[in-house]
């Protein structure tokens, strides 16, 4: 039986991210080389991730906020601060 | 004599008083698992209150809170995901009441949350001619904010932590399911947003490549 686009639909952004099971997999891919609408969305969909991903920007937590964190935790906290410095 | 509070905050504790072996290795094991993910808590709390000083109040509550209950945290299951949880609680006890309608964007707060932090890290693909690549974080940013709130949370836990679907559903608590389509409505409403952006700059959108 071949996948419908309402199907692969609702497995296009588990594609895009890797968690398809096997099965679901096949089925999606196969769809996909018959149907360029859907192979143009799973394309722009993997796309925008990238996007995302690439263009948000991650800020560094202020040393305020991590000194008071140590403090938390202050038994042999340099070796750690090291670590949160370098990661 | 005193008997040891465990509502007092842990932060008031002296590094001079001594420490039972089993506190020890606590502090030890807590820092391995749960501080290490500092910086993602910092910028997901940066991302949901819009201000750095409500985002390091949320975060030293959230670790503060992490500590007294690191007992409660199953060993071996992602601790990132938990303590994002705690900070997602949080957030909602203390600031949900004065939230902000889903889709409205303010575009000031944002250019100015931009402007406020410094540290913020170079452009270095400028020249790239995609015209998704000539988008700016800040626009990228400013399209993630227009998404309902539903939609762009589960685009920030799987695209920008890089949390499982299992993962964000408990976050969220929903099923996997609707992980799976929010993140696909959201991916295309977000798409189409950047296509707004992209034809203020002139670029042809019909022309991938």
């Amino acid at each position: 039986m071949t996948m419908k686009c309402q199907n692969a639909r609702i497995l296009m952004s588990a594609a895009v991210d890797g968690e398809l099971s096997l099965k679901e997999e096949h089925d999606f891919f196969m769809h996909l080389s018959k149907c360029i609408e859907c192979k143009n969305e799973f394309e722009d969909a993997k796309k925008t991730k990238m996007i995302v991903k690439e263009r948000i920007v991650q800020f560094k937590a202020p040393q305020s906020l991590i000194n008071s964190i140590m403090e938390l935790t202050s038994v042999s906290n340099i070796e750690y601060e090291d670590t949160l410095l370098h990661e | 004599m005193d008997k040891p509070d465990p509502s007092r905050n842990i932060k008031t504790r002296t590094k001079k008083e001594s420490l039972s072996k089993e506190e020890h290795q606590k502090q030890l094991e807590f820092q391995k698992e749960a501080v290490v993910h500092l910086n993602s808590l910092y910028n997901y709390a940066l991302h949901l209150t819009m201000n750095p000083d409500d985002a390091e109040d949320l975060v030293q509550e959230t670790y503060l809170k992490a500590y007294r209950f690191f007992n409660s945290f199953e060993r071996g299951t992602n601790c990132k995901a938990w303590l994002f949880k705690i900070l997602k609680n949080n957030y909602i006890n203390r600031f949900h009441k004065n939230s902000k309608e889903p889709g409205k964007v303010d575009y000031d707060l944002i250019k100015d949350f931009y402007h406020s932090i410094k540290d913020v890290q170079n452009d270095t693909s400028e020249a790239e001619s995609d015209y998704f690549h000539s988008l700016l974080h800040e626009e990228v940013y400013q399209a993630l904010q227009s998404l309902p709130e539903e939609f762009r949370e589960v685009i920030q836990l799987c695209d920008i932590e890089g949390f499982t679907y299992e993962e964000i559903a408990n976050m969220v608590e929903s099923p996997i399911g609707t992980v799976r389509s929010r993140l696909y409505r959201g991916r295309k409403l977000l798409r189409e947003q950047l296509e707004e952006y992209a034809k203020k700059y002139g670029f042809n959108t019909d022309k991938d490549q």
